[in-house]
């Protein structure tokens, strides 16, 4: 592995988004735009990610990994992470993999949020193929699951030598500030039925209703109080789309 | 203040963030490792806010990557862990030192990160600070004391405990012990105390801030001067016991608290007008 073939690098408009490309020895004959999760998901899939872009990198697929405005080494405070604003951030990025991979209609790949991101963003720019790793597809379930994970961590034992107030905890999900306008974003998320080409991959068992997808084991843990700084590694996941990206010749 | 984002190091195999403040050059520069095995933006990003609020007081930053973490690759050099976490930091600081000037520096990290800062600060005379958040600690008779009697003395308790005894299964009645997240191998105590000796008479400034998530081994302020005796009263030398906050600073208010402490002991001791004229 060339670490000199993966370059960190600021863009966007204000050149103050975080990216990570990960160029090709040869010309790419494809380019994967790798859009974050939010939150502490970010955290425990970097490594993930980065292991999924360097196996693409050697098969010839040029990626981008990238840090949504108020996320990661991008600038802003974690409590200005907007919805909106990560969905243009994903076009920005886009734009940038294009022009730097030569490549015309990438493919998105995003896990969790990162999915669901990809996939509203398709709407707005040509993805060749959406893959999307458990993404959240129902908003107010998702927010409701980490309210509770949020309440439970008041009174974490294995985390504080005595309960903390209710204060202490509120306006946050699991280490990092929530706004109320990602709060209702997020309430009101709701992934139906997509135009662009997407391979959902399941490790929950969540996805039956879609076309094309396809299920991976174990379940990975992400709603699992105990696992919450446990990196996600998932080498199921890396061969399952490293395998889409070998079986398919994108138009 | 711009931050610039870096390949560096004697194989181009590091990756890190550097924060230049516009000021003079010639400061002291602030470098934070990696705790555990999250990537250099730390716990709840907790190293891409201390690093923009240290920037903001006008001190040059860096985190950053080492050997094997985050985006940084291995070297291939055949060295120990603890050559290639000096050889890493060297690189560290001759980045900071191209980009802003820095002469002396000063370390900040989190668990694993405090033994890499104290490997560096031990022997590197270009350390002119350090930040041990839960580094070293040793559990003392103190610690025993204050951890078992109000655990004997609680009525409660041995209700609980006479109320298993029967089935004898409370091992397996009880909550699965959660994962460790990150985990510090002790160093022998006396070489420790060896090395802080070192430090402060070398004018190493060192600021330790402990936190209650680490309660199985150290569970007050007075365990500062249990573990490492009188070195912990050297005027060089300043201590924090969070009794209330966990290991990673989940909170966002424990880790604004935080980093108001740091921000303070820095400015105290490394103020911004004389930074990087320190012997």
């Amino acid at each position: 592995m060339r670490s000199d073939a993966e370059i960190p690098f600021f863009f966007g408009p204000g050149g103050d988004l975080f990216g990570m490309f990960h160029a090709t020895a040869q010309p790419a004959r494809q380019a994967v735009l790798m859009c974050p999760p939010l939150g502490q998901d970010l955290i425990r899939c970097h490594r993930v990610y980065r292991q999924l872009a360097q196996s693409l990198a050697a098969s010839g697929v040029a990626v981008l990994r990238f840090d949504y405005h108020g996320t990661g080494d991008s600038a802003g405070d974690s409590a200005e992470v907007d919805w909106d604003r990560c969905v243009a951030d994903t076009l920005v990025a886009a734009a940038e993999l294009r022009s730097r991979a030569g490549v015309e209609r990438p493919v998105a790949f995003g896990a969790r949020l990162g999915g669901s991101i990809a996939l509203s963003a398709s709407a707005k720019t040509r993805f060749a193929e959406v893959i999307a790793w458990d993404p959240v597809t129902d908003g107010a379930a998702y927010v409701a699951v980490l309210d509770t994970m949020q309440a439970s961590l008041r009174e974490d034992a294995n985390r504080f030598i005595r309960p903390r107030t209710h204060a202490d905890v509120a306006a946050q999900w699991l280490g990092f500030d929530v706004g109320d306008r990602l709060r209702e974003q997020l309430a009101r998320l709701r992934i139906g039925i997509v135009q662009v080409p997407t391979l959902w991959i399941d490790s929950q068992q969540a996805l039956q209703d879609r076309q094309r997808v396809a299920a991976i084991s174990p379940p990975v843990p992400w709603n699992d109080m105990r696992k919450v700084e446990t990196a996600i590694l998932s080498p199921a996941l890396i061969h399952a789309v490293s395998g889409r990206l070998k079986e398919t010749a994108y138009a | 203040m711009r931050e610039e984002a870096h390949r560096f190091g004697r194989a181009r195999h590091l990756v890190g963030i550097a924060g230049v403040p516009g000021a003079a050059r010639g400061e002291t520069g602030v470098i934070v490792l990696n705790a555990g095995l999250v990537h250099r933006i730390g716990p709840f990003r907790l190293h891409v806010e201390l690093t923009r609020q240290i920037n903001a007081a006008g001190y040059p930053t860096l985190r950053f990557d080492l050997s094997t973490l985050g985006d940084s690759a291995a070297t291939g050099g055949g060295q120990t862990r603890t050559q290639q976490v000096c050889a890493d930091l060297d690189d560290a600081m001759n980045l900071l030192k191209a980009r802003a000037g820095c002469e002396k520096f000063i370390l900040v990290g989190l668990c694993s990160g405090a033994q890499n800062a104290h490997i560096v600060a031990a022997t590197d005379p270009r350390v002119a600070g350090a930040v041990f958040l839960d580094g070293y600690a040793y559990p003392t008779l103190g610690h025993k004391l204050r951890h078992y009697l109000p655990r004997i003395a609680d009525p409660g308790r041995w209700a609980r405990f006479l109320r298993r005894r029967p089935s004898g299964t409370a091992a397996t009645e009880s909550a699965p012990t959660p994962e460790p997240v990150f985990a510090v191998a002790a160093a022998p105590r006396e070489e420790v105390i060896a090395d802080f000796n070192g430090m402060v008479e070398r004018g190493t400034k060192l600021y330790f801030v402990y936190s209650g998530g680490i309660s199985d081994q150290f569970n007050h302020e007075r365990q500062f001067r249990e573990c490492f005796g009188k070195v912990m009263s050297h005027p060089a030398v300043t201590t924090r016991y969070l009794a209330e906050t966990d290991h990673t600073y989940i909170l966002t208010g424990d880790r604004a608290r935080l980093l108001d402490g740091i921000g303070g002991w820095l400015t105290r001791n490394f103020p911004p007008a004389a930074a990087g004229r320190h012997a």
